[in-house]
């Protein structure tokens, strides 16, 4: 508590940042040091920084972060009449432990590792039930990506996981651009043909030393496993020049990690090369593979880019920036806003064993995290790496839908639909369809990072598609069929807020509401369908702020 | 990022996330990073209105069946070549029409683009330039709706009109200028999805939802504004405008004699409906008219094609010139490439980008004119060969701008056109 | 023509019996009623006849485009002055008439037959009608006497690809590109019935255009079948990808007697057919190369078929039932003896 005290001081809190980890680790949670480090940053940070959120801002915050969607109107009562001081931290610890949670991260991941390539090898739902499982059983990150460059594809039990690279058509090229800006949050591509031109950390080295791992690596469709899996020859060496260089010198590169020792390779004796050797029609398995090293390698403590990247998406995740930004640039010319909060995440979830629930869990109960996303001078846009004010982040296509469907109350009235066969596997089975047309207008093209945009069509779709409108019509139990039955409009407004924007309606939107039933008093269903499109459209729903 | 040499290695494209590198603010949107506000380029030509026509033959439409038939030659085949309304220039017999509206249209004879690849062609004459592997250049109608669009024009900017079974929006083909201006397909000629209010839904009641909605907003945004929430909301804006403009769609609205002079199959329908967006205030409209890839009865097919082509083609050039349009639209008619000059065994041409020709009409375009010759049978350009890159800068110098400009992306300097290329000065007015 | 006794007809013994070379390619083939000449039309606007013994070639100009269609007339009323005459249809719509003999036979008369292609000819059994059919969706009846147009019958409602008149002279069948056939009443000029021939049409809905037609068209001596020769099955039209089809009618109800297919899958066009004295069907094909198929009426499959060298664009058998001539790609004509 002493501490606690004297950390508020930022000189002090600086020379304890300067203290190892691991005296820090014993000494203060991640989520204060989180905290000390962005008041460090800005002079006056207390007086630049926006107050903590409040509880309906923090609910609906966290509920979007942690779940996917928005909460119904009965859990939004049940937070805000709790009068529990550690209302807050019990809801991170129950929505983390949901099957909802599980559903989202594996969601959030499968975007992030297939990018929405089409599902040509393998279905859509094993892969997602591999990720949901996995984040369900709390699977460390570095055990999921090594499993991920580890399944050639064969065994059924462990084929998920070769999606990534079975869809990707085990094209080397292709696999060490998204390994290297995935796994390790430097965008490689460029280095393909030379020294990356501008960012001079990124080498042509670097490139081909990943490259290695794989070029001996293809996809192959076996007759007799009558599918499509990865096959590796024993040999093939990986050469390079740069089309920058006028003397053409051809250089060669081993399977290495940028910046990393080369890989001692095992030899293989003459003739023993293969443990199913290369048939015409049949995957061939080499006694020695260069790719099984490539999780191992990759996927552990000791690569510092490896923990950057994890700890940095899931910051961004969280806090609507990464530290380092773009996610996938991160390189010594583009420093992380906080430099040495980024070491401080990296090493917090290397040493935790790459427990992303734990981290995710202090990053929730950091101050950063819980402040409010309203800015102190109206109209001016604070910096966003200050942390001043949290951020905006806008819904992705499936937080979007998910949201529609709990705040239209479609989630409640077929959850009441399937009694006590409700779980959430079967409410997902029921329910996910209605996500694709939302993944279709909102989503990113196949191949690129999901990224934010406001087009008209999206408008449209939202205005006049048939989506929202079904959505809207009543329905036992659904919004407008409650709202239909709420005579006293001061009541009707609260369950609309409730149930829509996650709060109670202010004095002057409860006044609103009901001037618009007095207007519309001889088309009140359609009144009661227009006041909920109007704040489903909102940019207040668009937004998770 | 961009590389200026050809790597020559597949999957090797940047998107245009590759260019935010090291950028600051949450404003990351397209609509704040505008490459124009550099000194070397300005708006002013915006105002002056003018839009671009692409005709689009899918395909790769014979040239010695168009633009410049060969009768009596060994690869000529059987059609027989006829004047036009400008003296001198012949065209085949399959364009009575086109050959009565010569003097609008200019014609490039001496086209090689080298590249027989349907989609790799395509992107040559969609882009001005070859694919590479590190650089994803933007389409001319992309560039269009940057240069020749304003933020207040509810049309998108770049409109594609297909037929059946090719909707939406493909963010791709606009490259590093953002999907803002990717081109919006309208398949099979019908309008955008969801532009029609809910038969439920009254004008009032539509009015009504959303004056809550921009009531909610200002609310919301008095204290959490960004880049952002301005495009989500500003997004209403323009949908609700684009739904004013529903009947731009809907080439019903016109006189039946009307749809009857453009033909009442889907080019002509599409040709009429080109206009109506044209006259309504669009940018560039693509019209797409398929198939051409003859490799089987060539002769036969072009007949049927041609056909189709002829009059709706003549007819939509007819009608922007009556309305005092033509000269700021510009109009061009190109193919993927041309075809053989050889006739196959199955009386078919194939593929052929060593010298094939397009056309070109309207905004800057000097009408009658016709740069380069190709040799007696067409298997070689004898005079003033040109590729793809020389009728980008055309098009842009067409149409009023500086081809040799740069567009500014992180304070990058990415030409607008190829370097090596310049504009056809030929027939440039 | 030879007045010994001939060997016994044997489709099965067919072997090549000589090449005449053009050096563009062929589209079409006839022999002459005497059997003296073969005549064929070619990609560089010319006629080609060849002697066909001596093997002596004579190229006739005066067509400006491509020429498919050919025809003879023979017997009383197509003499002029004893010549026997030869009707050839181009490409820009003109036919015209040569006399079939002589060193250097030159047009004696141009008719301005259609608009765009003259798709084929036809001579009545009494010499005395031309018909002409072709893109301009018409089929025309001329005089050949006299050379003038005496009917034009419309109906057709697209290219008109094919043209044959009843043995019995009485009535004309036209045959189109959708695969519709039409029967005319000659004296009247009036459509009587249609027979269907439709699965020789497709419309390809990816390349978005018609393919097909009824690309040979025959009737056996006698009158009672009629055979239309084409392209079924199609799945790509600009690729060609489509098998080859002759469809034999029983002419008198109309019926669908066989679809004669070859028995081992070929890619391409029947591009010509005919019914032989003795009953059999002959047919060629291009596409994948060229190839020659024997039928029976009673049987769907082919009870002999021959490689051809390449690309077979058309078929004509010789008076002595014996010999067929096909005209090839390469610009040959070859003769075959089927014994």
């Amino acid at each position: 508590m002493l501490l606690s005290r004297v950390l508020l001081r930022p000189q002090l809190a600086l020379c304890l940042l300067a203290l190892s980890p691991a005296v820090l680790f014993a000494e203060a949670p991640l989520h204060q040091r989180i905290d000390q480090a962005i008041a460090a940053a800005i002079p006056d940070f207390a007086h630049q920084s926006a107050s903590p959120a409040t509880d309906a801002e923090f609910l609906r915050r966290i509920y979007l972060d942690l779940t996917g969607s928005i909460p119904s109107a009965a859990e939004v009562r049940a937070f805000l009449q709790n009068p529990s001081p550690d209302k807050r931290v019990t809801l991170i610890d129950r929505l983390l432990a949901s099957p909802e949670h599980a559903r989202h991260l594996a969601t959030v991941l499968d975007v992030l590792l297939m990018e929405r390539r089409p599902d040509k090898y393998v279905p859509h739902q094993a892969w997602l039930e591999y990720l949901r499982s996995s984040v369900a059983a709390n699977k460390p990150w570095d055990q999921l990506v090594r499993e991920i460059l580890s399944s050639d594809g064969a065994d059924a039990k462990t084929r998920p996981a070769a999606k990534f690279y079975l869809e990707r058509q085990a094209e080397p090229n292709l696999l060490t651009r998204d390994i290297s800006r995935l796994f390790l949050g430097t965008n490689l591509q460029c280095c393909q043909c030379h020294d990356h031109p501008r960012i001079e950390d990124y080498k042509q080295a670097h490139y081909y030393g990943l490259f290695a791992f794989l070029n001996r690596s293809s996809l192959v469709v076996d007759k007799k496993l009558n599918m499509a899996v990865l096959s590796e020859k024993a040999d093939g060496e990986v050469t390079f020049q740069s089309v920058f260089d006028p003397a053409k010198v051809t250089k060669s590169t081993g399977p290495r990690l940028p910046e990393g020792p080369p890989l001692k390779e095992q030899a293989v004796e003459k003739g023993k090369e293969y443990v199913v050797a290369p048939v015409a029609g049949s995957r061939s398995v080499p006694r020695f593979s260069r790719r099984a090293l490539l999780g191992p390698t990759l996927a552990s403590a000791e690569n510092e880019s490896f923990k950057r990247n994890i700890a940095n998406r899931l910051w961004a995740l969280m806090m609507g920036r990464g530290l380092v930004h773009p996610l996938d640039l991160d390189h010594s010319a583009n420093p992380p806003s906080h430099p040495e909060l980024l070491k401080l995440l990296a090493d917090d979830i290397a040493a935790r064993k790459f427990d992303m629930r734990g981290f995710l869990r202090e990053l929730a109960l950091s101050q950063t995290y819980q402040r409010s996303s309203e800015q102190s001078s109206p109209g001016k846009e604070p910096e966003p790496t200050s942390y001043t004010v949290a951020l905006l982040k806008p819904l992705t296509p499936e937080q979007l839908a998910w949201s529609l469907m709990q705040a239209t109350g479609l989630i409640d009235a077929e959850r009441q639909a399937l009694g006590k066969n409700a779980t959430e596997a079967a409410l997902y089975a029921r329910l996910s369809p209605n996500v694709t047309p939302f993944v279709k207008a909102f989503g990113n093209p196949p191949g690129q990072a999901q990224e934010f945009d406001a087009r008209l069509e999206q408008a449209l779709f939202l205005a006049n598609g048939a989506a929202v409108r079904g959505w809207l019509t009543p329905r036992p139990s659904n919004l407008i069929d409650r709202l239909g039955k709420i005579s006293n409009t001061d009541a009707l407004a609260e369950e609309l807020y409730l149930s829509v924007l996650t709060r109670v309606p202010s004095a002057e939107e409860r006044k609103e509401v009901t001037d618009f039933l007095t207007v519309r008093s001889k088309d009140r269903t359609a009144a009661l369908q227009d006041m909920a499109w109007a704040l489903l459209a909102s940019a207040e729903f668009r937004f998770n702020h | 990022m961009w590389c200026t040499y050809a790597c020559g290695s597949s999957e090797h494209t940047i998107s245009r996330r590759g260019f935010l590198a090291g950028a600051v603010g949450g404003a990351l949107s397209s609509l704040t990073l505008d490459p124009f506000t550099r000194p070397a380029f300005t708006h002013e030509l915006n105002k002056q209105q003018k839009r671009v026509l692409m005709i689009w033959l899918h395909g790769g439409v014979s040239q010695l069946e168009t633009w410049d038939p060969k009768p009596g030659t060994k690869t000529g085949g059987p059609f027989q070549a006829i004047p036009t309304s400008v003296p001198g220039i012949h065209i085949c017999e399959l364009l009575p029409c086109t050959a009565n509206i010569m003097h609008h249209l200019a014609l490039v004879r001496g086209l090689n683009t080298a590249e027989d690849d349907h989609s790799k062609g395509a992107y040559i004459m969609h882009t001005g330039r070859r694919q590479e592997p590190a650089m994803k250049w933007p389409h001319l109608g992309s560039v269009c709706a940057k240069l020749l669009g304003s933020t207040d024009n509810p049309l998108p900017g770049y409109i594609h009109i297909t037929p059946r079974g090719n909707g939406g929006v493909n963010s791709e083909d606009a490259a590093f200028l953002g999907p803002r201006f990717a081109s919006v397909s309208l398949s099979d000629g019908h309008a955008p999805a969801n532009l029609d209010r809910p038969a439920a839904l009254t004008e009032v009641a539509d009015q009504q939802r959303h004056e809550f909605r921009v009531h909610a907003n200002q609310r919301f945004l008095r204290s959490r504004r960004t880049a952002q929430t301005e495009a989500y909301t500003n997004s209403y804006d323009q949908a609700a405008q684009l739904m004013r403009k529903r009947d731009l769609f809907d080439i019903n609205k016109e006189p039946p004699c009307v749809v009857d002079r453009y033909g009442r199959h889907d080019f002509g329908r599409h040709c009429l409906m080109a206009r109506r967006l044209l006259e309504g205030g669009a940018t560039f409209v693509k019209v797409m008219h398929t198939n051409y890839d003859t490799h089987h009865e060539n002769f036969d097919f072009h007949i049927e094609q041609l056909g189709e082509f002829d009059r709706p083609f003549a007819t939509l050039i007819d009608d922007l010139h009556d309305r005092g349009l033509l000269s700021s639209t510009l109009v061009l008619v190109v193919s993927e490439f041309g075809r053989t000059p050889n006739i196959n065994r199955n009386y078919g041409r194939d593929h052929w980008s060593r010298a094939w020709s397009i056309a070109l009409a309207g905004c800057g375009i000097k009408g009658g004119s016709v740069s380069g010759k190709t040799n007696a049978e067409g298997t070689a350009v004898a005079d003033r060969q040109v590729n793809g890159g020389h009728l980008f800068h055309t098009y842009l110098s067409a149409l009023g701008f500086n081809s040799k400009k740069n567009f500014y992306i992180e304070q990058r300097p990415i030409p607008i056109a190829d370097p090596k290329a310049a504009p056809i000065k030929e027939v440039l007015a | 023509m030879t007045t010994a006794p001939t060997p016994k007809i044997d489709p099965a013994k067919t072997h090549l019996l000589k090449e005449y070379k053009h050096d563009s390619p062929l589209l079409g083939c006839r022999f002459d009623p005497s059997g003296q000449f073969v005549f064929a039309g070619a990609q560089d606007n010319n006629v080609v006849r060849w002697h066909l013994d001596s093997g002596k070639k004579v190229v006739l100009t005066g067509h400006k485009s491509w020429i498919r269609a050919l025809a003879f007339a023979a017997g009383p009323h197509a003499e002029r002055g004893d010549q026997k005459l030869l009707f050839s249809g181009d490409y820009v719509g003109r036919i015209l008439a040569w006399p079939v003999d002589g060193d250097q036979p030159r047009p004696i008369r141009i008719l301005e037959g259609h608009r765009g292609w003259v798709r084929a000819l036809a001579v009545s059994p009494d010499g005395a009608l031309l018909a002409s059919c072709g893109n301009d969706h018409l089929v025309k009846l001329w005089s050949i006497p006299g050379g003038e147009l005496i009917r034009e019958l419309a109906g057709h409602a697209c290219h008109v690809y094919n043209v044959a008149f009843h043995p019995d002279g009485k009535r004309l069948i036209s045959a189109d590109l959708k695969g519709i056939v039409k029967v005319w009443d000659v004296a009247k000029g009036e459509a009587e019935r249609e027979l269907d021939a439709k699965i020789l049409y497709k419309y390809d809905p990816s390349f978005r255009a018609d393919h097909g037609g009824v690309r040979s068209m025959t009737f056996s001596a006698d009158g009672s079948l009629l055979a239309c020769a084409g392209i079924t099955n199609v799945s790509n039209a600009f690729a060609g990808v489509g098998n080859p089809l002759i469809v034999l009618f029983d002419y008198k109800s109309g019926k669908v007697k066989q679809q004669l297919r070859p028995k081992t899958p070929f890619q391409g066009t029947a591009w010509g057919v005919v019914i032989h004295p003795e009953g059999f069907i002959a047919g060629v094909g291009g596409g994948n190369g060229g190839m020659l198929w024997f039928w029976k009426a009673d049987n769907a499959q082919d009870f002999f078929n021959l490689r051809l060298p390449n690309n077979a664009r058309d078929l004509d058998l010789h008076p002595d039932g014996r010999r067929l001539a096909m005209a090839f790609f390469d610009g040959a004509v070859r003769t075959y003896d089927m014994g």
